[in-house]
């Protein structure tokens, strides 16, 4: 029976989060959580290979004390049971702590089969931490995958690049990181809802699993986030001539640097 | 109530009964199919009814703006939608009363007579409260008029036969470039397009107008060009009342319609009555319609006596589609479920628009509040270097 | 959201908010142009256990109360009032036989409705002044072979649909309100027609119609409830379905208003976006203001209801309110848009039609006042 290991990340609603006109900072004292769009993607995929052939799902998170929110959010999408750090300093963290952290919890509770993570987050979107938890891991790493597959220990999965496709076979264990074309997540039914406090879930103190100060300082420091608004010139042409007003429209473009 | 002369009565009473054998019978139905009433035209020709508005030698019944209330009001009652196209048919027409030549008022009229219809085409998909920010264009070619460009919710527009239009005659001058014009059915490039499918007043037909490279005569051209705003504004002033008599209407009949329902169910007040909070919400529609009914008269008085009525035209217009919205929502909630699958659905549904159309009810207001806060004209003159 | 949710019930509102999406918005502009019942959508209710929310899990319901029940409502009305309609039907049917229900009247029935293998309904209405709850439209006299129903409930939801309805009927015409009992009567019983549907002004898809019964016969255990009983399982069934519907209606108005503020953005008179006027921003602000505190006063009675304790008084409150306010947020948010707002081809003229359902249909226009101020004056 395969013991898989799904990787999620919860984030605050983009929706949410407004920027404040006067100096584009970013207002999110009224966004609520939520789990990071391509990780719900991941966490449907692990549940449909169990669910089809057998086996386990684990669901692991890092991130500030208040990914405990997410516990019965995801226990009802479809895994068996959780783990989560909260550290009020995954704030800052980058995809360089985030990696050491995952990594160092898995060695603790597994090997697992396969591990599953989200392309990217959805606030971040550094794309960066399957990739380096499998090179901590020292295994071989899957990414846009829009279709899996597991027979045995045989992994077949379909990459979406560019403009082509290729399917890989992977042998083994691996990190696998999958595109929102994989499967459209679940929407929990009544039952897998409050079935979900029935489930195990465990937090994990960040001080418990061995890592030194160097592997939790974030290399990448955040600055000032910014939002970005679109204001609006209000330059309107207005001659008889439609040629005319082609011809200003084309030279004030060109004025502003647009070529 | 309004003392209404021996002619206003007998009007009142001929409009009633035309409503009552030609509207009301054919209203759900028209409602439901949200399909257009040629029938009623037909039946409406004889008596001329859709030149109400048009002075006597040219042929029209000549009435007086309150007379048009009372038949409008009538038509309202039976249903806005129908009495729409009366109201929109005299709209276009004030705005040839307002700028027309003897030439013009006789070619826009005469189809009237007839007992043809008219549209008034304003409003553009950017120009619906801002009437002055449309793009369609008349540029001036020799002794014609180009006209390209487009309208939108255009009331009448598929069956009408003469249309004011508004258009830029100088596109740079913004609003001060606008200008109208009569056009007429089948120019060639003059198309109708999408028509429009809406939560009331469906038996009413609101189109798309489009046109392409539509040629005009010079002629053809209402007052001078750039007095398009001013022409419309005017048109409007004069056109505000006839929404409130078809919202006072609506009014009208939705308490008729309680008050029959209620009768129905307590036949015999001896032995049964509805409840106070029935009786008094009942007291309450008649209170606010008559006090409605007197402001939409008053109105109508002094614009018959010639005196400035443009502020009452705004606030007869808001007073009558707030009033008209809110007993239509008290006659279905009085009702419960006989109401929501009644005619007085449809009533409720009409009653929306009427806050809406010929000047949404907070243009209304615009114009009313600067009235009140216009500056009062001091009855003795200040002294200079007082206090 | 409200403060008082616990994890499970703010889950158990995003589920329905994703249910909604997925399932509600693809047909609900369909379903309001052509009223056919929404078999598959029903399905789909039923395979998220929505219909059997508040059921005992001994019975296979999902048992999530009913501060859960009306966040699911409002999530769903806010996508489609009509589907929402369908759901509080059958879940006042549920629960007068849960309520009410003796043992086996419980196992026989329970776990069907809870699967949404059987969709209920509840037959109160009569015609009359305003239409009424009785007492005489519908009689049912004791025979040897059972009770036999005779006349007529009128404006019955889901009639046509539902394999079962709970009906009430008045057992002593003499003794009219005082002698009204439930009965548990099966759609397919000998002798029970359903009348034309009604065409409604909103709400398409929930059907509405007149049941018909011509000597139906039941047995005496089809009785829900005491022989007595009727006008408690009236009112208080009634009181549970204000509730719901109150839900319905704050969905509807969180809606219209957010697509008004939308909409209010995005377009520009007088050079600049309408949102910026005052005038809009009144219309906005009210009409978010009327369905927050509605929203807060029936969460309030839905707490009540779930803690067994007194909740009629609020319900009747919040339909009060309701009854004042509700339509309002329609008439203000399509003013908002204007002529557009007008449009069928928008989405705010289905939601008009639809609030003016759920909160002017249901009840007589001073049911909500008799009871607050009965209780006030006791």
């Amino acid at each position: 029976m395969p013991k898989l290991l799904v990787c999620y990340k919860w984030v605050l609603d983009e929706q949410d989060i407004k920027v404040r006109p006067d100096d584009l900072s970013l207002d999110s004292s009224r966004a609520k959580g939520k789990i990071s769009d391509f990780d719900r993607n991941a966490i449907e995929a692990a549940s449909l290979l169990v669910e089809a052939q057998g086996g386990t799902v684990d669901a692991l998170s890092y991130g500030t004390p208040a990914v405990k929110l997410s516990v019965k959010d995801v226990l009802s999408r479809g895994p068996n049971a959780l783990k989560w750090i909260g550290d009020p300093e995954a704030d800052k963290a980058d995809a360089f702590v985030i990696a050491n952290v995952l990594a160092a919890a898995i060695r603790r509770d597994g090997p697992y089969d396969l591990i599953l993570c989200g392309e990217g987050s959805s606030d971040m979107f550094y794309q960066q931490t399957p990739a380096r938890l499998a090179a901590l891991l020292g295994l071989p790493c899957v990414t846009f995958v829009s279709k899996l597959s597991l027979e045995g220990d045989v992994l077949t999965a379909t990459r979406k690049l560019g403009d082509s496709t290729e399917e890989v076979r992977v042998t083994g264990p691996a990190v696998v990181s999958v595109l929102s074309e994989i499967h459209k997540p679940r929407i929990p039914s009544l039952k897998q809802v409050l079935g979900a406090a029935k489930k195990p879930n465990e937090e994990i103190a960040v001080g418990s699993l061995g890592l030194s100060a160097e592997d939790l300082k974030p290399r990448a420091v955040r600055k000032s986030p910014r939002g970005f608004l679109m204001n609006r010139k209000n330059v309107i042409f207005k001659e008889s001539d439609a040629a005319a007003n082609v011809a200003k429209l084309v030279s004030s473009l060109a004025a502003e640097g647009l070529r | 109530m309004t003392l209404l002369s021996a002619e206003q009565k007998q009007v009142k009473q001929t409009a009633k009964d035309f409503v009552a054998k030609e509207i009301i019978p054919i209203a759900a139905k028209l409602d439901k199919a949200g399909v257009f009433h040629p029938q009623v035209l037909d039946a409406a020709r004889e008596s001329k009814i859709f030149a109400m508005a048009v002075p006597r030698e040219f042929g029209g019944l000549d009435y007086d703006a309150l007379t048009q209330a009372l038949v409008l009001e009538e038509w309202g009652y039976g249903c806005a939608g129908v009495g729409t196209t009366l109201a929109a048919s005299v709209l276009s027409m004030d705005s040839v009363l307002v700028a027309g030549t003897e030439a013009q008022k006789k070619m826009f009229f005469e189809p009237m007579v007839r007992g043809e219809i008219g549209s008034f085409g304003l409003t553009e998909p950017s120009a619906g409260s801002d009437a002055g920010n449309g793009k369609t264009t008349a540029l001036k070619d020799g002794d014609e008029y180009v006209l390209n460009g487009s309208k939108c919710w255009i009331t009448n527009g598929q069956f009408s036969t003469v249309f004011v239009i508004y258009a830029l005659t100088d596109p740079t001058k913004g609003m001060k470039g606008l200008s109208a014009f009569i056009v007429e059915k089948g120019a060639p490039g003059f198309t109708i397009g999408t028509v429009d499918h809406k939560l009331g007043i469906r038996s009413s037909n609101t189109v798309e107008l489009l046109f392409k490279d539509v040629r005009i005569p010079v002629s053809n051209l209402l007052g001078k060009e750039g007095e398009g705003m001013k022409i419309a504004m005017m048109t409007l002033d004069l056109a505000r009342p006839a929404i409130a008599s078809l919202a006072l209407g609506i009014a009208q009949r939705a308490l008729d319609e309680c008050v029959k329902h209620v009768q129905q169910n307590y036949p015999d007040p001896k032995v049964a009555q509805p409840g106070q909070t029935l009786q008094f919400k009942l007291a309450d529609m008649r209170i606010q319609i008559e006090a409605a009914r007197e402001l939409l008269h008053h109105t109508m008085n002094l614009r018959d006596a010639g005196l400035p009525f443009s502020v009452e035209s705004a606030m007869t217009k808001t007073s009558c589609a707030d009033l008209a919205m809110k007993v239509t929502t008290e006659a279905v909630q009085l009702m419960g479920a006989y109401g929501y699958t009644s005619e007085l659905s449809k009533l409720m549904r009409d009653a929306k628009i009427m806050q809406i159309y010929e000047g949404t009810n907070q243009i209304q207001r615009l114009v009313i509040s600067r009235a009140v806060l216009a500056p009062a004209k001091p009855a003795v003159a200040v002294q200079k270097g007082g206090n | 959201m409200s403060i008082h949710l616990t994890e499970e019930q703010a889950l158990i509102g995003q589920s329905a908010r994703e249910f909604a999406k997925e399932y509600l918005d693809p047909i609900a502009v369909e379903l309001d142009h052509s009223s056919q019942y929404p078999t598959a959508v029903v399905k789909a209710l039923a395979d998220h256990d929505f219909l059997g929310l508040f059921l005992p899990s001994e019975f296979g319901g999902a048992e999530a109360g009913f501060v859960s029940l009306v966040e699911v409502i409002e999530n769903l009305s806010r996508s489609s009032a009509a589907v929402a309609s369908i759901l509080i039907n059958h879940s006042i049917a549920a629960y007068a036989i849960q309520r009410w229900g003796k043992a086996d009247q419980k196992k026989a029935y329970l776990p069907a409705l809870a699967a949404g293998k059987t969709l209920g309904a509840f037959a109160v209405f009569e015609h009359g002044p305003t239409p009424g709850v009785g007492p005489d439209a519908l009689q049912a006299t004791q025979q040897p072979e059972g009770w036999v129903l005779k006349g007529t409930k009128a404006f019955v939801r889901n009639a046509g649909v539902a394999d079962l309805y709970v009906v009430l009927a008045c057992t002593d015409p003499a003794a009219g309100g005082k002698a009204m009992a439930a009965f548990i009567i099966d759609a397919k019983a000998s002798g029970l027609t359903v009348g034309a549907p009604f065409d409604t002004m909103g709400l398409k898809g929930c059907p509405v119609a007149d049941l018909v019964f011509d000597n139906v016969i039941v047995p005496a255990t089809a009785m829900l409830g005491g022989l007595t009983e009727g006008q408690a399982i009236i009112t208080e069934t009634l009181a549970v379905a204000s509730i719901a519907e109150a839900a319905q209606t704050v969905g509807i108005g969180q809606a219209a208003v957010e697509h008004a503020a939308a909409y209010a953005k995005t377009r520009v008179q007088f050079g600049r976006p309408v949102s910026t006027l005052q005038a809009i921003q009144t219309l906005l602000a009210e009409t978010a203001t009327d369905c927050h505190l509605a929203r807060l006063g029936l969460h309030e009675a839905a707490l009540l209801l779930e803690q067994g304790k007194p909740f009629q008084v609020e319900a009747a409150m919040v339909q009060q309110f309701l009854a004042r306010f509700g339509a309002k947020m329609l008439v203000d948010t399509v003013q908002v848009e204007g002529g557009f707002g007008y449009s069928e081809f928008m989405p705010l003229p289905r939601l008009f039609r639809d609030i003016a359902g759920t909160t002017l249909l249901e009840a007589p226009a001073d049911y909500p006042d008799q009871t607050i101020a009965t209780a006030l004056l006791a």
